[in-house]
């Protein structure tokens, strides 16, 4: 909580700063959510140009339209937001939604029931095999490969860490469906790090 | 006479699952469910898989930007600023 008011005061500062005519105080402003926005933005893209791409986009519509930004709001929040109108109407823009929309899931998936693929009980990565190359590339195809309803919640809630309300809103959607893409997303996760699970990932770092 | 426990199937915890790792489901169903764990091998492995899941996606290392990458993120907004230099003066 500290460290929360801590941030959002010297974010008051920082802003107070660019809107007096001082630029740099915004690239300060912006730094501690590059991956955030980054990451955002390639919920929605999904790949690494595009997101490069809309992030840059974003960083200059944010700057252009901070007198527009409230005190009430959470800056990173109001970032991610813009960044994730950009990332849609690149989407737009590229025809993309021709290929693969927002909100309808890939062939063989729908919104019913997921049943689990593999039961086998594997044994834990500890957080420690994050340091092997070929997990982090193994997470990585795994989030790339959900269909974008379920990454974008994914993404939004696991790796941001941004709680269920949140999410819903920067989503547009429900809390509930919320949760039910996000317990669709995990469980394909899980099963499509299945096969490393039973020591590979331990192999050939 | 012992009550019997309530029993839940297997689907069911599986639509309940992911909730009950965010601590998302009431007490009752969470007590029901943490006893369906401890006697079916199936449901604990997906219990298990998927908060490891969560903790290994949730981790920053696992999906870090590299540097070269963040100073690009910029670009736009410098050659913006660039071009306003001269007519602030």
């Amino acid at each position: 909580m500290a460290t929360a008011r801590l941030q959002s005061e010297s974010e008051a500062g920082l802003l107070a700063r660019v809107r007096g005519g001082e630029h740099d105080a915004f690239y300060e402003l912006v730094r501690p959510y590059e991956r955030g926005i980054y990451l955002a933005a390639l919920s929605i893209v999904n790949n690494d140009a595009d997101a490069e791409e809309v992030v840059q986009e974003s960083i200059l519509k944010a700057f252009k339209a901070i007198g527009s930004f409230r005190a009430e709001a959470k800056f990173s929040t109001w970032m991610i937001q813009i960044t994730m109108n950009e990332a849609r109407m690149k989407l737009r823009k590229d025809r993309r939604h021709l290929y693969e929309s927002l909100d309808q899931p890939k062939k063989g998936e729908d919104d019913g029931d997921y049943v689990p693929r593999d039961f086998a009980d594997w044994r834990e990565i500890p957080c420690e095999a994050l340091e092997n190359a070929r997990l982090r590339e193994g997470l990585k195809r795994g989030v790339a490969s959900l269909s974008a309803k379920y990454r974008q919640v994914l993404i939004l809630r696991d790796i941001e860490h941004l709680n269920i309300a949140e999410t819903a809103k920067l989503i547009g959607i429900s809390q509930s469906a919320v949760k039910t893409r996000l317990l669709r997303a995990r469980l394909m996760m899980r099963d499509a790090l299945a096969p490393g699970f039973d020591g590979a990932w331990k192999k050939g770092r | 006479m012992a009550k019997k426990p309530i029993e839940i199937d297997c689907e069911e915890v599986w639509r309940q699952i992911s909730n009950y790792v965010d601590d998302e489901v009431d007490p009752e169903l969470r007590a029901i469910m943490a006893s369906h764990f401890k006697d079916c091998a199936h449901c604990s492995a997906i219990l298990d898989g998927t908060r490891n899941v969560v903790q290994l996606v949730g981790d920053g290392k696992a999906f870090d930007i590299p540097a070269s990458a963040s100073e690009k993120f910029y670009n736009k907004l410098n050659d913006h600023l660039a071009t306003r230099q001269p007519k602030k003066r």
